[in-house]
C-alpha cells in the first residue's frame, strides 16, 4: 500500500471509529450499571440521525406528517446556517436521550422490580428496537432520506495535499465528527471520572445494593444514565448519517450489530474499552482492501470472534471469574 | 378437513418448522449455553439443499435419483450443519455467558457476508425456483415432513434427559465447576449439546428450502437468532415443550396478524416486551406453575442477577 493511501486510510478510519466509539460508549455505561446489553440502543441511534433530519429539513417526501416541523424555517435568519445544523444535531440527540428513558420507564424497569432473567431484558429490549423501528417505517416511510449536503455550509475539504503523487483529503465533515466524538468522550470522561454523578454512577455499577443503602438513588441514576446512553447514541446516529449522507428505518440495526463488536472488542462495561475498540474497528474497515470490500461489514464480526478467541475479555477488560 | 388443510396447512407447518428451529437452540441451553448459532446452521443447510436442487452442477445426480434427492439433500445439510457446528463450537465454547452470544451472533453475521457475496449462493438475490419435495403440489403437506421430524426430535430429547448425557448437561448448567470435578468433562459435552442443535439447524433449513421455494440471506440473521430465542424463552427454556409451543406462537404470530398488514411488526415487537414482562418462566413454565401447589416464596433479590453481574470487569 502507498503511504498516501495507507495515510487517507488512516484518517477515514479515525474519522469513523471515533463514532463508533462514542456509539458504543452508550451500551457500555448500560451495560456497566444493569449488566444487560440494550438491543435498542441501535434504534436510538436512528431516532437521533431522524430528529436531526426532521428539525433540519422539517419534511419526508412521502409524507405529510411531520411536515412544518423544522425548527428554522425557510426564510428565517438561521436556515442553512451549520450553526443550525450543530444546533439540530445536540437537540435530536437530547430527544433520543428522552426516548431512552422512556425505554428504560416501560422495558426494563418492570422487569428489574420483578430480578428477572437478564435473558429476557435482551428480549424485551430488541421487541422495543422492532417497534421504534416499523414505527419509523409507518410513520415517515421505509425510503432513506439524504442529509443536505451543505449541512455545515459549503465547506471545502479541511485539508487536502499531494504526498507520492496522490491526493489525500481529509473532509471537512471528518474533521467534524473526529472533534465532536473527542469532545464528547472529553466530558463523559469527566463526568464519570470526577464529578459527584460519576462517583455514584460508579458506585451503583459496581454494587446496587451498597449504593442503595448509602443513600444513592438506583432508580434515579439508572435514567440518568438511560439519557446520557441514549444520548451519545442519538449524536452518533446524525454523525454517522452526515458522514455517509444518509438514514433509513434500518439505519442502526446493522450499526447496532456492529457495536456489540466493538464493546467487547474493548472489554464489556468498560469505558476506554469501548473508545478502543471503536476505533480498532473502523480502522480496521477502512483497511480492508476495495477489491473486498463486500466483506467490510464482515471485518468487525472477524476481528470479533478471533479476539473472543484468544482475549475473550476483551482488549482492556479484567478477566472475571463467572458462573454460569 | 382438505378445505382446511388448504386453509391452514401452511401455517400449521410453518409453526412446526419454527417449533424445530426452536428446539434447537433449546439444546444447547440444556447444557446452559446460551448461543444464537442456530439460523447459520439452518441457512447453511438450506443453501446446501437449494444448491443441490437448482445448481446445474447436480442435475447428473438429481436425474438419477429422481425423488429420492430430498432425502440426500436432507442428509447433506444436517452433516454440514454438524461439521460446521463442531469447527465453531470446538473454539466458541471456550466463552461463556454473554460472550457465547455474541461470538456466536459474530459467527452468523459472518456467514450471511459470506453468504451474500458468493456466486454458488446467488449473491444478494439468493436462490430461487427450488423445487417442491417430492413434487408437492401444494404447501401443507410439508406437514408430513415437519411433523414427524418434530415428533422424532422431542422423542430424542426426551430420552436425551433421561440419560446419562442428560444428567451431565443438567450438571453443567447447574454448575460447570462442580460437574467438571466430578468428572463431567464439560467442553465435550457442551460441544456435544452445540453439535446436536447445530444438526437439526441444517436438518430444518434442508427441509425448509423447498417449502419457502426460494433461500437467500436474509434466512440466517442476527434477526431470525432472536426470533428464534425469544420464541424459547416465551415459550420456556426449561422444558422440551417450551421451544415448541415459543416456536409455534411466534411462527404463527406474523401469519395471524396478517390482517393489521404493516402494523404486525410493531405488534410483534410488544408481543415481545409485554410476554417477557409478563411471562418470565415462558408459557409452559407459568402453566406447570398453575398446575402445581406454590412452593414456599423466596424474597427476590434486589439488583441484577449475580450471574449476569459478574461478567462485569
Amino acid at each position: 500500500m502507498e503511504l498516501s493511501q495507507l495515510l487517507q486510510n488512516l484518517l477515514n478510519g479515525l474519522a469513523i471509529g471515533s463514532v463508533y466509539a462514542i456509539f458504543a460508549l452508550g451500551y457500555t455505561l448500560v451495560f456497566s450499571i444493569l449488566g444487560i446489553i440494550n438491543f435498542a440502543h441501535g434504534a436510538v441511534f436512528t431516532l437521533g440521525a431522524y430528529f436531526t433530519y426532521t428539525l433540519v429539513v422539517g419534511e419526508f417526501s412521502n409524507n405529510g406528517l411531520l411536515r412544518g416541523l423544522t425548527l428554522f424555517p425557510n426564510g428565517s435568519p438561521f436556515s442553512g446556517q451549520p450553526l443550525t445544523f450543530a444546533l439540530a444535531t445536540l437537540l435530536g440527540a437530547a430527544l433520543a436521550g428522552l426516548v431512552a428513558v422512556l425505554i428504560e420507564r416501560l422495558a426494563f424497569r418492570p422487569m428489574r422490580s420483578r430480578s428477572a432473567d437478564p435473558l429476557l431484558a435482551l428480549v424485551s429490549s430488541l421487541g422495543v428496537a422492532l417497534v421504534i423501528v416499523n414505527l419509523i417505517q409507518l410513520l415517515v416511510g421505509a425510503e432513506i432520506y439524504s442529509f443536505p449536503d451543505n449541512a455545515y455550509g459549503d465547506t471545502p475539504p479541511a485539508l487536502s495535499f499531494t504526498l507520492g503523487g496522490k491526493v489525500v483529503i481529509i473532509r471537512t465533515v471528518q474533521v467534524i465528527i473526529f472533534a465532536v466524538s473527542l469532545v464528547m468522550l472529553a466530558v463523559l470522561g469527566y463526568v464519570i471520572g470526577r464529578t459527584k454523578i460519576g462517583k455514584a454512577l460508579r458506585a451503583v455499577a459496581e454494587n446496587p445494593g451498597t449504593a442503595s443503602l448509602l443513600g444513592i438513588s438506583v432508580d434515579r441514576f439508572i435514567v440518568i444514565t438511560f439519557f446520557l446512553s441514549g444520548f451519545v447514541g442519538g449524536l452518533a446516529g446524525t454523525l454517522v448519517g452526515t458522514a455517509f449522507g444518509v438514514a433509513g428505518p434500518y439505519f442502526g440495526v446493522t450499526y447496532g450489530l456492529k457495536e456489540l463488536a466493538v464493546i467487547v472488542l474493548g472489554g464489556l462495561g468498560s469505558i476506554p474499552g469501548a473508545v478502543l475498540g471503536g476505533l480498532v474497528i473502523g480502522l480496521a474497515e477502512a483497511f480492508v482492501p476495495a477489491d473486498y470490500s463486500a466483506y467490510k461489514d464482515a471485518a468487525a464480526f472477524a476481528l470479533l470472534f478471533a479476539i473472543l478467541l484468544v482475549r475473550p475479555q476483551g482488549l482492556l477488560g479484567r478477566s472475571a471469574i463467572q458462573k454460569v | 378437513m382438505a378445505d382446511f388443510l388448504q386453509t391452514y396447512g401452511f401455517l400449521i407447518a410453518t409453526m412446526l418448522q419454527a417449533g424445530l428451529l426452536g428446539l434447537s437452540l433449546y439444546f444447547p441451553l440444556q447444557a446452559g449455553q446460551l448461543s444464537l448459532a442456530s439460523p447459520g446452521f439452518y441457512a447453511l443447510g438450506g443453501y446446501v439443499a437449494a444448491i443441490m436442487l437448482t445448481n446445474p452442477a447436480f442435475a447428473g445426480l438429481r436425474d438419477t435419483l429422481g425423488s429420492a434427492i430430498f432425502p440426500l439433500t436432507w442428509l447433506a445439510g444436517a452433516v454440514l450443519g454438524g461439521l460446521l457446528g463442531v469447527v465453531v463450537g470446538v473454539p466458541a465454547l471456550r466463552l461463556r455467558g454473554i460472550y457465547l452470544a455474541l461470538a456466536t451472533i459474530a459467527f452468523v453475521e459472518i456467514l450471511r457476508v459470506v453468504a451474500l457475496n458468493l456466486t454458488i449462493t446467488g449473491g444478494a438475490v439468493g436462490i430461487f425456483g427450488i423445487p417442491q419435495a417430492f413434487g408437492f403440489q401444494d404447501r401443507w403437506p410439508y406437514i408430513f415432513l415437519f411433523g414427524p421430524l418434530l415428533a422424532l426430535t422431542l422423542l430424542f430429547a426426551w430420552q436425551l434427559e433421561r440419560s446419562r448425557v442428560g444428567r451431565a448437561l443438567r450438571a453443567i448448567r447447574e454448575d460447570e465447576l462442580a460437574a467438571d470435578a466430578m468428572g463431567v468433562p464439560p467442553t465435550r459435552y457442551k460441544v456435544l449439546a452445540f453439535v446436536i442443535g447445530a444438526v437439526l439447524a441444517g436438518l430444518v433449513g434442508a427441509m425448509s428450502a423447498p417449502f419457502l421455494n426460494t433461500w437467500n440471506a436474509k434466512q440466517g440473521t442476527f434477526d431470525a437468532s432472536i426470533t428464534i430465542l425469544a420464541a424459547v424463552l416465551i415459550g420456556g427454556s426449561r422444558n422440551i415443550w417450551g421451544p415448541v409451543v415459543g416456536g409455534a406462537l411466534l411462527g404463527a404470530v406474523p401469519e395471524v396478524l396478517r390482517f393489521l398488514a404493516d402494523w404486525r411488526l410493531v405488534i410483534n415487537g410488544l408481543v415481545l416486551v409485554v410476554a417477557s414482562l409478563y411471562l418470565p418462566q415462558g408459557i409452559v413454565g407459568a402453566l406447570s406453575r398453575l398446575s402445581r401447589p406454590r412452593p414456599p416464596q423466596r424474597p427476590p433479590v434486589q439488583g441484577p442477577p449475580v450471574s449476569v453481574a459478574e461478567v462485569k470487569p
